[in-house]
């Protein structure tokens, strides 16, 4: 019988190098590709600045460990769809008060579906990314658990993947942890052993959204100017600098001093304002979500589950709720900072069962 | 699986002859050719006959030859060193990045430009480079052969256009030598660019031709290496192998051409007989050189999944990272978008076999077919 084939996501990092090396220790055949998706310009001088996202020496290590390990490698330009996807709809959320994650959109609409379309015209069958999560694939579903190093876990930035485009992938790195992925590299001398961690948002130079912001819809930006900040009686108690520089839980940095720290609890774009709040008053005991995306069948009217509001925070037990075409989120545990436009991940113990957008009311 | 190489245009392997001869200098002939002891004599005559092996190809002068570090830098050396603040030059839009990049460049420092298209038949038309001349136009540069195309420039022609404007000429003969007779005696050039690796010599090896009388200042300073325009310690091995690569181009082309266009109808009339639709660009290049637009099948899902099935072939102009755009030569000549993201160039060699122009074809035929059909679904 044929080898089965993947297609392998390469960013040039440790974590996709580890995950093709594995996929061809278990016999898959292989091809390496590197998604070409933002070039990080000057706005006036048009010159390519270095940015997070698929450098140079990213692309360079991506092939050097497909060359020492026998696979071809190509570099796709995905750029248009990446930019027509993730960062238009990143600046259109900031523009109208929200958070997004573009993260998740990037992983469903870029890494799942475009990489997909690829794969069927190399005739592939599978795609593959060093994503730390698991697929189970069962007779007539797929499913995302948890990755087995809980504190590498990537299954809530992965809600939003076609559970139909689920069925066509591996995560190799799901059953190891980080520290082992590392170990792994190094005892194969993959040049790309030592990348280090990618934090920050790969189309965003230093982390600098406002400067992002401005660079990419100056138009747009100019009306985005000095607002006032009220408390939660609506009292004005100070000036904001715009509101596309705050984010909703946000305590550093706001400018205004009382004796006890006050959040960003609200950004409202209609009125340029901005409500802050004490810790005690960030807790909400229920959100709604938008966008759903289901991997098991959805509720009729209501279902248990465990529910998380951010890459990386505890979550909750919680009830969802069903109003007719809405979902409510009941917490069992109020949740702090419930910030609209970030998302919200269901799951039943390991098994990531759906997911959705944060919003505020149905 | 056999891998065939259908990719000569980019790059030819090192001929084994060339490669032997390569090693051993390598290894035995080491002294430094300025040195005055017979360790550095060996080397310098190394270098020397290299020389004479090239003026000897091209019916010029040994003086008339200094060796680069490649192509790029031949022209870099000649635009560079000719141009300054207030001149023109007429060159070609089609021109390889080492021309129009070197062009843009010396823009910012008050040289001017005029880029000639190519014609529909993919050929830079005098009467064009005749319009575009000015009275501060100081070169002429325009490419041999294109890279893309393979198409073959009026160059003869050119040559008497210059000497009449009193223009200097240059072309970039990088993808011509070694794949058609060159005479130089014949015909007018000031200065002429070429790259070994092109015909089946070592990367990193140029030389360029500098018509006696004609001078060019140094881009380099250092010691006196090739007459002053190309200081530091020779690349001797590199040198050597050239010589012979173009010695060996020489000596065999007629065969090597008759050879090549033997293969290149066996490949096209194997595309007929198997009903594929295709487009071949152009109706007069060099031999070898195809490039052909697949109806319906784009250029670069045809290129990779080729490439998975150990078949080597090229298509618009590859850039540093690898990704592929449309062609651009092709747009610039009036072909539809369509048509030139159809577009790849495959070439032939004197290398390839009738069995590696069987094979590939064989899975050019399956690719294309189950391509279109993918096409098909996903529409």
């Amino acid at each position: 019988m044929p080898k089965k084939k993947v297609l392998v996501a390469m960013s040039g990092g440790v974590d996709s190098s580890v995950a093709l090396s594995l996929l061809i220790d278990e016999g898959y055949e292989c091809i390496g590709v590197t998604m070409k998706l933002w070039e990080n310009k000057d706005p006036i001088s048009n010159v390519v600045r270095n940015s997070n996202c698929n450098t140079v020496e990213a692309i360079n290590g991506a092939k050097m460990v497909c060359d020492r390990l026998g696979v071809h490698h190509y570099t796709l330009d995905f750029m248009d769809i990446f930019k027509k996807n993730v960062v238009d709809d990143f600046s259109k959320e900031y523009l109208t008060g929200r958070t997004p994650n573009p993260c998740v959109r990037c992983n469903s609409i870029v890494k799942w579906d475009t990489l997909l379309q690829q794969a069927d015209i190399f005739g592939i069958d599978y795609i593959s990314t060093g994503h730390y999560a698991r697929v189970q694939h069962e007779d007539n579903a797929s499913y995302l658990l948890k990755g087995a190093d809980e504190l590498k876990d990537q299954s809530y930035m992965l809600w939003q993947i076609n559970p139909e485009a689920l069925k066509r992938t591996l995560l190799p790195l799901g059953e190891i942890t980080k520290s082992e992925t590392r170990d792994y590299a190094k005892a194969r001398g993959l040049e790309t052993a030592k990348t280090p961690e990618s934090m920050d948002l790969c189309f965003v130079s230093g982390d600098d959204y406002s400067k992002f912001l401005n660079e990419i819809m100056p138009e747009k930006m100019t009306s985005v100017t000095a607002g006032n900040i009220m408390d939660e009686a609506g009292e004005v108690v100070g000036e904001h600098t715009g509101f596309t520089n705050y984010t909703i839980g946000q305590r550093k940095g706001i400018g205004v001093a009382f004796p006890e720290p006050r959040y960003v609890k609200r950004i409202n774009p209609m009125d340029n304002s901005i409500v802050i709040a004490r810790k005690d008053a960030m807790y909400a005991d229920h959100c709604y979500a938008s966008q759903l995306n289901w991997f098991v069948e959805p509720p009729i009217e209501e279902m248990a589950t465990f529910a998380q509001i951010r890459y990386n925070s505890k979550g909750s037990n919680a009830t969802i709720v069903r109003e007719d075409d809405n979902y409510r989120i009941d917490f069992n545990e109020p949740q702090l900072a419930v910030t609209p436009g970030q998302s919200i991940v269901f799951y039943e113990g390991n098994k990531l069962i759906g997911g959705g957008i944060i919003e505020v009311n149905s | 699986m056999k891998k065939i190489y259908l990719d000569i245009a980019a790059t030819t392997p090192v001929d084994p002859k060339v490669a032997t001869l390569m090693s051993q200098v390598m290894t035995q002939t080491f002294g430094n050719p300025s040195s005055i002891h017979k360790f550095g004599q060996e080397s310098h005559s190394v270098i020397e006959r290299a020389r004479l092996q090239l003026a000897t190809a091209l019916s010029c002068e040994p003086g008339e030859i200094i060796f680069t570090g490649g192509g790029s830098e031949s022209n870099n050396l000649v635009l560079q060193g000719i141009l300054n603040s207030g001149d023109h030059i007429i060159t070609s839009a089609y021109e390889h990045p080492a021309i129009l990049n070197v062009i843009e460049a010396l823009q910012t420092k008050g040289v001017e430009s005029t880029l000639v298209n190519p014609n529909k038949d993919g050929v830079i038309d005098c009467l064009d480079v005749i319009n575009a001349i000015q009275p501060n136009t100081k070169l002429i540069s325009i490419m041999t052969v294109n890279n893309e195309l393979g198409t073959i420039n009026p160059i003869a022609k050119l040559g008497e256009i210059s000497v009449e404007n009193n223009i200097l000429f240059h072309t970039d003969a990088v993808q011509m030598f070694g794949k058609l007779p060159m005479d130089l005696s014949e015909i007018h050039i000031n200065f002429m660019s070429m790259s070994a690796h092109k015909l089946y010599g070592p990367k990193g090896v140029g030389a360029l031709y500098i018509r006696q009388g004609n001078k060019l200042p140094a881009i380099l300073h250092g010691g006196g290496q090739e007459n002053d325009l190309r200081p530091g310690t020779e690349n001797i091995p590199g040198i050597a192998g050239f010589g012979l690569a173009a010695e060996l181009a020489t000596e065999n082309l007629p065969t090597n051409i008759e050879n090549i266009l033997e293969l290149e109808k066996r490949f096209l009339n194997a595309l007929t007989e198997n009903s594929i639709e295709f487009t071949r660009h152009c109706t007069s290049h060099i031999p070898g050189l195809m490039n052909i637009s697949f109806h319906d099948v784009l250029s670069k899902p045809l290129l990779m999944n080729l490439d998975m099935e150990g078949v080597a072939i090229s298509a618009g102009s590859a850039c540093a990272s690898g990704t592929l755009k449309a062609s651009k030569v092709l747009l610039q000549m009036g072909v539809s978008e369509k048509l030139a993201s159809e577009s790849v160039r495959i070439s032939l060699g004197k290398l390839h076999t009738k069995d590696d122009v069987d094979s590939a074809i064989q899975k050019i035929i399956e690719l294309i077919t189950r391509l279109k059909i993918t096409a098909e679904i996903n529409a």
